[in-house]
């Protein structure tokens, strides 16, 4: 049996009247790399706080390396060797590799005065521990998610970790990344560390992960050896559902109809080549990929926010140019942001303001006056019918959970009718719940009509909404497949294709 | 920049159902703070200065306010929308100038009353325009070329200013017909008209902000300018608009400047008035995306109330009229702390 | 390594400065001579003292106009009551008056952001207007001219004299000591201590200065401190160098000093900026102002060809900006 580095006992935790987690036990062994599953709401980020020692459980016991804590705090966390990565690094974007890899440790040693060998010394060091090689005065702000990753984990390492919890490392990675992080991690693991790797990404714990534990509202559902699970059993624990896409009601296309989008020849140097679909009325084209593929690229060529460079694009058989964001508004294409609180939403501001900005030219009355009483209706009426929790929709928008905040993003646009709506990524970072409204949500925008395009890396997720599914892979449009020709095995199999017959 | 600690009205404080035109009106808890505190000093300078309370002292207030409340109002619609705008003093000088010089080269010497009201409203024209073109010049540089907004309005009242300084080889523009002290001297019915035309401006760019599909968009824009981008809105637009109106407001303080002075030179104010206007903004919550117009006026009229309370209380004494700048400066950190403890410790962040 | 010079703000701005020198040379041969180059660093040696006092607190992502008000508060003040005492020695004691004034007021604005979590220009705004009310009201409101015996002639207390053929007898101030070692103490700190390092840190990543254990309030306290006391001292040093002690100096200036130092390379959000840079920065504005002069512009319209250079200048790395946001995420597409 390997050594048992962190056990967590009976842990409950509770933020006012919402229980985040309910008698949950965890144990982490040295050199195991175990991946903590879950869907946002699930209680992994609750989970990674209190094992770091920022929240404090309402009831349970945490062992580490033997002693005891019934509060841990931080500092004995750190002391103990729990070192927690988020997905921000950590990192000062201004200061150098060299400064960025060693400043914890001068600012342990208490010197006032900065010796740069020394400085150096200790990056080279930390450097040499993972064998990576990066250049010491390079500014960490120009370089890639990757190598600020790797410093990150350095970082950790100098500070004699003995847990690492990467959470949610691979967001922002590449495929090439993500291999190269696999092999890092493997090679901690063989140093006897132990990793708890936070994901929802099922594909990648198929590849890394020596044991699975699997969260779903707040409770552990599973705890074993990774070998044997495959992927929809993951997904069947994380859901609570099988995934049954027969009982879902999918409306039938009128393939003779004339299609409501198409493309042709599309073209962005650096992003995606002569990229060619249709997309008919009441039908949900999901496009999918890895990252780097060119989807998240073709989603904005198509929303104005980066014009293509060639190529031609038909709203409803019309010809028409899209250069910028407010062309492509006004030929009805609408967007939901993967990133919706920097590209969504407008935080301070009211709810019922969030939700009429597309709208707000409707509002107008003689003078150029806004009629405020009617905005307000507007408003009131897409908070009910998208079931949007709040007292007002008056407050500003930050007081809205996740996937409130998310209602309130489709919301604007659906108020607007799009003939054509985007969406990137619409459930990332959404309680269970919410998800699967958005996604009958979806559906129901498709029956009335809309056209979808649906860009997202959630097999399940569009499995259950698409009519078709596009693959893209280093820029091109490589497969597509029709709902009732794949499962989501296959699809997972070619996602992970593509990924392999990238790297290698 | 000029950070805010609060939010918009989080919760209806009163409502007060007026009758007539207006719809419910909340009023939120910033402003009654402040007419509170413009109310305490108000009768705080009653009490120890005997003169303070006179139709004669209110009246000189109403002719000293509009215009710094004008140029605040102009600076503020550029805080709101994320930016700054350091010109509006620059502009408000070369509007003044611009228009004056019109008006001196133009108007016949003996030309009678209608006539001469005529050469003014052309006059007034003039300025405008020029504070709009002004604008515009922000507006291209902030929204189309994409300087930050602190630097583009830095260069640009150099720009303005200088251009006023060549024309006018620093000399000052005097020789106006008397008929344009109206805006500047003259009341009606007991009340100032530069006062009236504040308010009016006042009430403009309230309903501008509030009322108007452009005043939604920039609110929007100063919050969060990428999702405004993302949500269909033309921030370069907006931003020049925004700019627009901020210069048409600098170069009405101009015209009202210039009806108090009878005259126009390059240099009225510099820029201490423009720290000024900034200052009243902050006091009154005026941040990207947040900020009410009746805020702005009732911390212009905090600031006149100081002004003229010390003035008064001290005449006599030495350097009187420079003991508001030193209570000002003291009175904004005091209201800092104290909204510091207000909103407890939550609502702070850098 | 040239490589990476090459591409900084600095370089590009030393740059300029070296072609803007050769445009108004041959325009006016005048401007290439030792006159030019002692004045133009006599008028310059105030702004870069106040200059350095301000980066630091830049560089941590606070932006502060009040240090010209602590500059004439505390010149002014310390000055009118020296006199008052009828002092007669020498510039010494100024210094240590005004400093220590200075340090108090740096401290009093250091304990306002930091205990009560105040935006620092907000702060500086308040200070300005009560620093400069403070001079007028309190202490008096018009120039004075009375200087000490013990002062008088150090105006013209050269370190360098030198023979100019258009100006005759000129030389270098010795105040340019001061600036020249404020300066190198400025770049010492923020390169090899642990608090210079800590505004950076500030600057880049608040939260994070703050986990990984920096003690920020602190930092912020050295540094408004520093800022007090080089604001104390360049005013104190125009005070001598103009021969006058002025109730409400540098006023309409603090918007340039920063211009200057963002210009210099500095961003005005925080987490970067230099010494050199700063000095550089200010060395243009006072050459472009000294150009201005020597090419025979008129007066008057000597401010629009600024405002149109500082319209040019503030557009170029715009322009850049814009052409390189033009192409955001990169793909693996071949």
């Amino acid at each position: 049996m390997t050594e048992e580095l962190l056990r967590a006992e009976h842990i409950s935790k509770r933020f006012g009247g919402v229980v985040a987690l309910d008698d949950v036990s965890l144990t982490i062994r040295a050199g195991e790399i175990c991946c903590l599953v879950g869907e946002n709401g699930s209680g992994k980020s609750t989970m990674i706080k209190i094992i770091s020692g920022v929240y404090t459980p309402d009831e349970g016991d945490i062992y580490i390396n033997g002693h005891h804590y019934k509060r841990l705090t931080p500092i004995e966390a750190i002391h103990e060797g729990i070192q927690v990565i988020y997905q921000d690094f950590s990192l000062f974007p201004n200061l150098t590799v060299a400064e960025n890899i060693a400043i914890n440790e001068l600012l342990a040693s208490g010197k006032q005065i900065v010796d740069w060998k020394e400085v150096e010394q200790i990056a080279r060091e930390g450097l040499a521990k993972i064998n990576a090689s990066l250049p010491l005065d390079a500014v960490v702000e120009t370089l890639p998610a990757a190598d600020r990753q790797l410093i990150a984990i350095i970082k950790a390492l100098l500070a004699n970790a003995r847990i690492i919890i990467m959470d949610e490392p691979t967001t922002a990675l590449t495929q090439r990344e993500i291999q190269s992080l696999f092999n890092v991690i493997r090679e901690l693991k063989q140093r006897g560390l132990a990793i708890l790797f936070v994901s929802h990404k099922l594909n990648e714990v198929m590849e890394i992960a020596d044991r699975t534990v699997i969260f779903r509202n707040g409770k552990k559902v599973l705890d074993q050896e990774a070998a044997g699970l495959d992927i929809p059993t993951m997904a069947y624990y994380m859901t609570g559902r099988r995934i049954d896409t027969s009982a879902v009601t999918f409306e039938k296309i009128d393939e003779t109809a004339p299609p409501l989008l198409r493309v042709e020849g599309l073209t962005l140097e650096g992003g995606f080549y002569d990229v060619s679909f249709e997309l008919k009325a009441h039908e949900v084209l999901g496009i999918t990929g890895l990252l780097g593929s060119g989807r998240t690229e073709l989603a904005l060529s198509l929303f104005g926010v980066m014009p293509a460079d060639a190529g031609r694009i038909f709203i409803e058989g019309k010809e028409i140019s899209i250069r910028s964001i407010t062309d492509a508004v006004s030929h009805g294409i609408g967007y939901v942001p993967e990133d919706r609180i920097r590209e969504g939403l407008f935080l301070d501001q009211p709810i019922s303001d969030n939700v009429t900005v597309t709208l707000i030219e409707r509002f107008l009355r003689r003078l150029g006056l806004l009629d405020l009483r009617t905005k307000s209706a507007e408003a009131e009426r897409w908070i009910r019918e998208l079931e949007i929790k709040t007292p007002s929709g008056e407050l500003p928008t930050k007081t809205l959970s996740g996937g409130n905040q998310q209602r309130v993003v489709l919301a604007k646009w659906i108020a607007r009718s799009p003939k054509v709506l985007i969406l990137n990524g619409p459930t990332v970072g959404v309680d269970v719940g919410s998800k699967a409204e958005i996604h009958e949500l979806i559906r129901q925008l498709a029956r009335q009509g809309m056209g979808i395009l649906l860009i997202s890396d959630d097999i399940p997720e569009l499995m259950q909404t698409c009519h078709r599914i596009l693959l893209m892979r280093a820029g091109r449009i490589a497969r597509e497949f029709r709902r009732e020709e794949i499962t989501e095995q296959v699809l997972n199999a070619e996602l992970v294709a593509a990924a392999t017959a990238h790297s290698s | 920049m000029t950070q805010g600690t609060n939010e918009k009205s989080t919760a209806p404080v009163h409502r007060k159902p007026l009758a007539g035109a207006f719809r419910r009106v909340r009023v939120s808890s910033e402003t009654i703070q402040l007419l509170v505190l413009a109310v305490i000093l108000f009768v705080f300078f009653s009490i120890i200065v005997e003169k303070f309370l006179t139709v004669r002292s209110i009246t000189s207030m109403g002719f000293q306010m509009p215009e710094l409340g004008v140029l605040t109002l102009a600076m503020m619609i550029s805080i709101y929308t994320g930016g700054i705008n350091l010109s509006v003093n620059a502009t408000s000088n070369l509007a003044a100038v611009l228009a004056g010089f019109f008006m001196v080269k133009f108007i016949p010497k003996d030309a009678a009353g209608a006539v001469v009201t005529l050469y003014l409203a052309v006059a007034f024209l003039i300025a405008i325009a020029v504070g709009w073109l002004c604008g515009m010049v922000n507006g291209l540089l902030i929204g189309y070329v994409g300087v930050p907004p602190i630097l583009a309005t830095l260069a640009t009242m150099t720009l303005f200013t200088g251009i006023s300084t060549g024309l006018t080889g620093g000399a000052t523009v005097t020789g106006f017909p008397t008929q344009l002290s109206v805006i500047g001297a003259q009341t009606i019915l007991g009340i100032p008209i530069p006062f009236l035309i504040f308010v009016g401006f006042t009430i403009l760019t309230y309903i501008l902000l509030d009322r108007t599909s452009f005043g939604f968009k920039a609110r929007l824009l100063g919050s969060n300018p990428v999702a405004a981008e993302f949500s269909g809105i033309d921030n370069r637009a907006i931003l020049m608009g925004a700019y627009m109106y901020s210069g048409i407001l600098s170069a009405v303080t101009g015209l009202l400047i210039m009806g108090r002075t009878m005259s126009a030179a390059y240099e009225y104010g510099t820029t201490t008035y423009v720290l000024l206007t900034i200052l009243i903004c902050v006091l009154a919550n005026v941040n990207p995306g947040m900020g009410r117009v009746i805020d702005v006026f009732i911390a212009v009229v905090i600031l006149q109330i100081l002004s003229t309370g010390f003035q008064m209380a001290l005449s006599g004494v030495r350097g009187s009229t420079f003991f508001k700048d030193f209570a000002w400066g003291i009175l904004l950190i005091l209201v800092f702390v104290a909204n510091y403890f207000i909103r407890g410790r939550r609502a702070q962040s850098s | 390594m040239l490589k990476k010079i090459i591409r900084t703000q600095e370089f590009i701005v030393f740059l300029i400065l070296v072609a803007l020198s050769l445009v108004v040379g041959i325009i006016n041969p005048a401007f290439f001579s030792i006159s030019t180059l002692f004045d133009t660093l006599r008028a310059s040696i105030v702004y870069f003292i106040m200059s350095f006092g301000v980066l630091p607190l830049m560089i941590a992502g606070g932006v502060d106009i009040s240090f010209v008000a602590i500059a004439a508060m505390t010149s002014y003040t310390t000055h009118m009551f020296l006199l008052k005492l009828g002092y007669e020695g020498g510039t010494l004691l100024y210094f240590l008056i005004a400093g220590a004034m200075g340090l108090l007021a740096g401290l009093l604005m250091g304990f306002l952001v930091t205990r009560f979590n105040l935006p620092v220009f907000n702060v500086s705004l308040a200070l300005y207007t009560m620093w400069y009310g403070f001079n007028l009201f309190f202490i008096g409101a018009t120039a004075n001219f009375d200087l000490p015996k013990g002062t008088v002639g150090y105006y013209a207390r050269f370190l360098i004299t030198a023979q100019d053929p258009y100006v005759g007898q000129t030389g270098l101030h010795v105040s340019i000591i001061y600036a020249v070692v404020i300066g190198l103490f400025v770049w010492w700190m923020l390169k090899y201590t642990i608090i210079g390092r800590g505004l950076f840190a500030i600057g880049g990543n608040k939260e994070v200065a703050i986990r990984s254990g920096f003690n920020v309030n602190f930092i912020w306290m050295v540094a408004f401190a520093l800022m007090g006391v080089l604001s104390a001292i360049a005013g104190v040093t125009q005070g001598f160098l103009s021969r006058y002690f002025n109730p409400v100096l540098f006023i309409t200036q603090p918007l340039d000093v920063l211009a200057a130092i963002i210009l210099g390379g500095a961003s005005i959000t925080g987490g970067r900026g230099t010494v050199i840079g700063t000095t550089l920065g200010v060395l243009l504005i006072q050459i472009i102002n000294r150009a201005l002069i020597l090419t025979g512009i008129p007066v008057q319209w000597q401010k629009l060809v600024v405002g149109i250079i500082l319209v040019v200048f503030t557009s170029i790395p715009a322009i850049r900006a814009q052409r390189a946001r033009r192409f955001r995420r990169t793909t693996e597409a071949a």
